[in-house]
């Protein structure tokens, strides 16, 4: 991820009043996870599966404290049981942040499912998500994030590959 | 020692806790034992009870927040042993009520048939102190002890299952509105905003 990418998401996240972030890193959300343990502002969890993330920001949120998840588009797939048993069930909002993976430039064989399925996967449970593609874009993050609360749901942020590696990237 | 007997001890000694129950009997147990709205009762994401207390206690550090757990959750994710322990969060209490079987289910065993010691695993994941209790005497001993001491910790009650359907009815809500319950009950009890001005 261009620095200056995570630098402004890391802001938004700020202008949102996020100070807890749970993450599992992928190698595209890793630079923000980086620029977000740095903060002393922001308590930052590692987990080791990504539900625990999920689950981790929920409880959060009955301390009053706004969170976000982070984590690859396979970590995803992971917790979509724990999103519809615990999220949906109970209307409790959770704001991720999640690499668009499988993307039509991104050539990694282990990825082409996550990019094929995910978006349906979504839809199928009613998940509202919005895609970053570019970094004026990043400023619609507090947005994303009002909407989340106002839609009690689980939230999908993701940020594709041109936003974090760059045009033309390898 | 049985489940409900083990149960009436912590809900006797909780004093100001604010309690995350897994799914089932814990859940059901802890309702049946506490009628408290300041409790939240998993519905689902068996194994998650356990991340859900861990966000909740960071999120309220001078509030103690017990997890009430069971042997079957605990399996599921085992790996939040990894988490706690590295986020040393002083006020969660991790309790496993540990009875070998799924009882909720009509006490099918559990995969590893009694030869597992949890709170080994605990002490080995990082967790600086982790008790195993196996009679009701000992755990009415050692609670006010278990109840002073920092977190983390993992106390471990080793219960016997019950035979078939466990059948103490769950909580009388659910859903959304277990949700709107606690977070005003915790808004109540802390002075915290949980919801907006608009209510969401």
């Amino acid at each position: 991820m261009a620095m200056d990418v995570a630098e402004r998401i890391h802001e938004q996240l700020t202008r949102c009043g996020i100070t807890l972030a749970a993450s599992l890193p992928d190698d595209w959300v890793a630079p923000l996870i980086e620029r977000i343990t740095a903060d002393n502002q922001i308590r930052h969890v590692r987990v080791a599966r990504e539900a625990e993330a999920v689950a981790i920001c929920s409880g959060a949120f009955f301390g009053g404290v706004r969170a976000v998840a982070l984590m690859g588009a396979t970590g995803l797939l992971t917790c979509t049981g724990e999103l519809a048993t615990l999220n949906l069930r109970h209307q409790i909002p959770v704001f991720l942040i999640v690499s668009q993976r499988g993307s039509i430039d991104d050539h990694r064989i282990y990825q082409e499912v996550q990019g094929r399925r995910t978006i349906p996967l979504l839809q199928a449970y009613d998940f509202p998500y919005h895609i970053i593609d570019q970094p004026e874009d990043v400023t619609s993050i507090p947005d994303a994030f009002e909407t989340c609360r106002m839609q009690k749901r689980p939230f999908v942020l993701f940020l594709t590959r041109r936003l974090v590696k760059g045009e033309g990237a390898s | 020692m049985r489940a409900r007997e083990a149960i009436d001890v912590l809900a006797r000694n909780r004093g100001e806790t604010v309690a995350v129950c897994a799914l089932g009997m814990a859940a059901n147990e802890w309702w049946a034992a506490t009628k408290s709205e300041d409790s939240f009762y998993m519905h689902g994401a068996m194994g998650f009870a356990a991340s859900f207390a861990l966000g909740l206690a960071l999120s309220l550090p001078q509030v103690p927040v017990w997890l009430i757990n069971a042997d079957g959750s605990l399996c599921m994710n085992l790996g939040c042993l990894l988490t706690e322990a590295s986020q040393a969060a002083h006020n969660l209490k991790h309790f496993v009520v540990d009875n070998g079987v799924y009882q909720t289910v009509g006490a099918l065993p559990m995969v590893n048939g009694g030869r597992t010691d949890y709170a080994a695993i605990a002490r080995a994941s990082g967790f600086p102190r982790a008790h195993t209790i196996e009679a009701l005497d000992e755990l009415e001993r050692q609670i006010p002890a278990i109840v002073a001491e920092d977190g983390p910790s993992l106390t471990v009650l080793r219960v016997e299952p019950e035979k078939g359907f466990l059948r103490t009815p769950p909580m009388t809500y659910e859903g959304p509105e277990m949700k709107y319950r606690f977070g005003r009950a915790l808004e109540r009890r802390f002075g915290i905003k949980v919801f907006g001005p608009q209510g969401y």
